[in-house]
């Protein structure tokens, strides 16, 4: 792997930690607007 | 339109394209004019991604789709996400490392000529086609509305993208981007907030929401799996998944974009945020609509949106027909206020039962609403069998004209024309690059000097605006906008992916099997398109999974070649 890959991310410690937090991001916004959802049906 | 507007909507435009050749002039090979020389920030990445996939159709049918079918369209995107996390894990080191200028370019580096030739004309064929329509359909829009020459119209958004995108090339493309993007949330947002300060003073904006909620406007998540629906979570989870991995992955108007990043952090950075905040942003963007549909159940709207066939109609033999029915619609419309408030008063009373009743009431008579909606469609059709009676699109505009105060007026419609802009200059920027350096460099003319190439570049752009105008010149309606562009793309994203997938994942499979799974593929989406009726974001699964299972099958039977 070469050092452009290796770069870390401009947040977060690594690029692993940034997809899980995108991913529970979505994860986050599917239960949300479930709930948005159902309150407001 | 007042002077006003029109003062507000020429400044932009001369603005934008001014700083668009003024801030990029210089350009002296194609590195520099077709990857803005690798030096782009990941903000400006993300910005340009989201501006590139934003165009005109996105905020004139989007908050149409939402006020006709609720906000379920917003479950179209859920895969987004997952799909740029793969892409930063798996294209973008690959992409960088290969020093690529455009997506097939990979395709001949792991397969052979023929592969990346395929995958070339492909997007040509399929983007070229689309740059004509993201001109056509806001020039049809704003010409219905505002009485504009839909011509005019096409010329103005074609000749402003061409100057700046044929002068400044990539580089131009993103910082424009950047001001588009500005304009665009800045007159979405006075759109939002212009809604409810236009509402009665006694509906609050959970009154709003209620309103909405109750009258199934506001359906962003629904889990009932059914294979024909085209919207619900498992559609948008895989089928969303697919496509955006397509889109993202394959199609070079976004390659290009993430492409010309300054490190492989650039570009993935550039993708994660545009999975963040794309979700966000469309549900947004509904959620005006829902509340356009309420705005309009206390203001009188128009039995049918588009004023050009209503007038044809009104001047037809049929005209007495369609008189009474927008009597029925304005009688039906009166009580159905009445129904809305009770509801409320059951709402704010807190008596479930008598919540219920009323809703039950209320829809019964959005029913009738909606059949007469549908019986004026048909008197419509009637008076002009060739009218179009989709009025999707023109519920937004339609309230942004009538509605909003001076100057507003004209910044919505400079975010429109930014939104149309932003995308056509990146398909532009993508189709010249595709042309230059696939097939123009490859096959072509291989040996010449950068300047040569740096010219080609710019004819290519030429030649390719050129070509968008003339498509949206002769472009014909289809439905809603904003699906007929989604049903283009995954007529061909599938096959497109599919090959993409073989050549990261499948390392044994060579070039024969995958190009003849290829061709296969994309009959057998063709054919699911043309014969069933199968939603069309489910092509993008089937044209990929039927191009890798046949791959892997005559793999073994053709060899490595």
């Amino acid at each position: 792997m070469n050092k452009n890959v290796q770069e870390k991310p401009p947040v977060l410690k690594s690029w692993k930690q940034l997809y899980t937090f995108v991913f529970l991001h979505l994860v986050a916004l599917i239960i949300l607007y479930y709930l948005f959802t159902i309150y407001f049906n | 339109m007042t002077q006003i507007d029109w003062i507000v909507l020429f400044s932009f435009l001369v603005f934008v394209a001014g700083y668009g050749i003024w801030k990029t002039r210089g350009k002296k090979n194609i590195q520099e004019y077709l990857l803005a020389n690798r030096s782009t920030p990941w903000y400006t990445v993300t910005l340009s991604i989201m501006a590139t996939q934003a165009s005109a159709i996105t905020f004139l049918s989007t908050p149409g789709q939402a006020f006709v079918d609720g906000m379920r369209f917003v479950q179209f995107y859920l895969g987004l996400p997952i799909a740029m996390i793969i892409l930063s894990v798996t294209a973008v080191p690959i992409f960088h490392r290969l020093n690529v200028y455009t997506a097939y370019e990979y395709l001949e580096q792991r397969f052979d000529l023929k592969i990346r030739a395929l995958g070339a004309i492909l997007f040509l064929i399929q983007r070229g086609l689309a740059a004509g329509f993201t001109i056509f359909a806001p020039a049809l829009i704003l010409s219905v509305l505002l009485g504009w020459d839909i011509r005019m119209t096409i010329f103005m958004i074609g000749g402003v993208v061409i100057l700046y995108t044929t002068s400044g090339g990539t580089d131009a493309v993103n910082k424009t981007h950047l001001l588009q993007m500005l304009i665009i949330t800045t007159g979405m947002l006075s759109a939002f907030i212009m809604i409810f300060r236009l509402l009665p003073p006694d509906i609050s904006f959970l009154d709003a929401a209620h309103v909405a909620g109750k009258m199934g406007k506001l359906n962003a998540i629904t889990f009932d799996f059914d294979w024909r629906d085209r919207y619900n979570i498992w559609s948008g989870l895989i089928g969303g998944t697919f496509l955006a991995l397509s889109y993202f992955g394959t199609d070079q108007s976004q390659v290009q974009r993430y492409l010309s990043g300054k490190s492989v952090a650039s570009s993935r950075m550039g993708l994660l945020a545009n999975g963040m905040v794309k979700i966000p942003m469309q549900f947004s963007i509904l959620f005006i609509g829902a509340m356009i549909f309420v705005f309009y159940q206390f203001t009188m709207p128009p039995l049918v949106f588009n004023p050009v066939v209503t007038d044809e109609v009104k001047s037809s033999p049929y005209a007495e027909q369609y008189n009474q029915l927008e009597q029925d619609f304005q009688t039906v419309h009166t009580e159905k206020q009445q129904g809305i408030r009770n509801m409320l008063d059951a709402l704010h009373g807190d008596n479930p039962a008598q919540l219920e009743s009323s809703r039950q009431e209320l829809m019964k008579m959005r029913q009738s609403e909606l059949g007469i909606r549908e019986n004026a469609k048909s008197v419509i059709a009637q008076a002009n069998p060739d009218a179009d009676i989709n009025d999707t699109n023109y519920i937004f505009l339609s309230f942004v004209i009538n509605f909003l105060p001076v100057g507003l007026v004209g910044l919505i419609l400079a975010a429109i024309l930014s939104a149309s802009m932003s995308s056509t200059s990146a398909e532009l920027n993508a189709l010249a690059s595709t042309s230059v350096v696939d097939i123009y460099k490859r096959m072509l003319k291989k040996q010449a000097s950068e300047k040569h190439y740096l010219i080609a570049s710019k004819v290519a752009t030429l030649f390719w605006g050129l070509i968008a105008i003339f498509f949206a010149l002769v472009a014909n309606r289809l439905g809603s906008l904003i699906e007929a562009v989604n049903i283009l793309g995954s007529l061909f994203y599938g096959t497109i992916l599919g090959i993409f997938l073989v050549a990261f994942y499948f390392k044994r499979i060579g070039s024969s099997a995958t190009f003849i799974a290829a061709i296969i593929a994309e009959g057998v989406v063709l054919a699911s398109y043309q014969f069933t009726e199968i939603p069309y974001l489910w092509f993008n699964v089937i044209g990929c999974v039927v191009l890798v299972g046949i791959a892997v099958i005559l793999n073994p039977l053709m060899g490595r070649k």
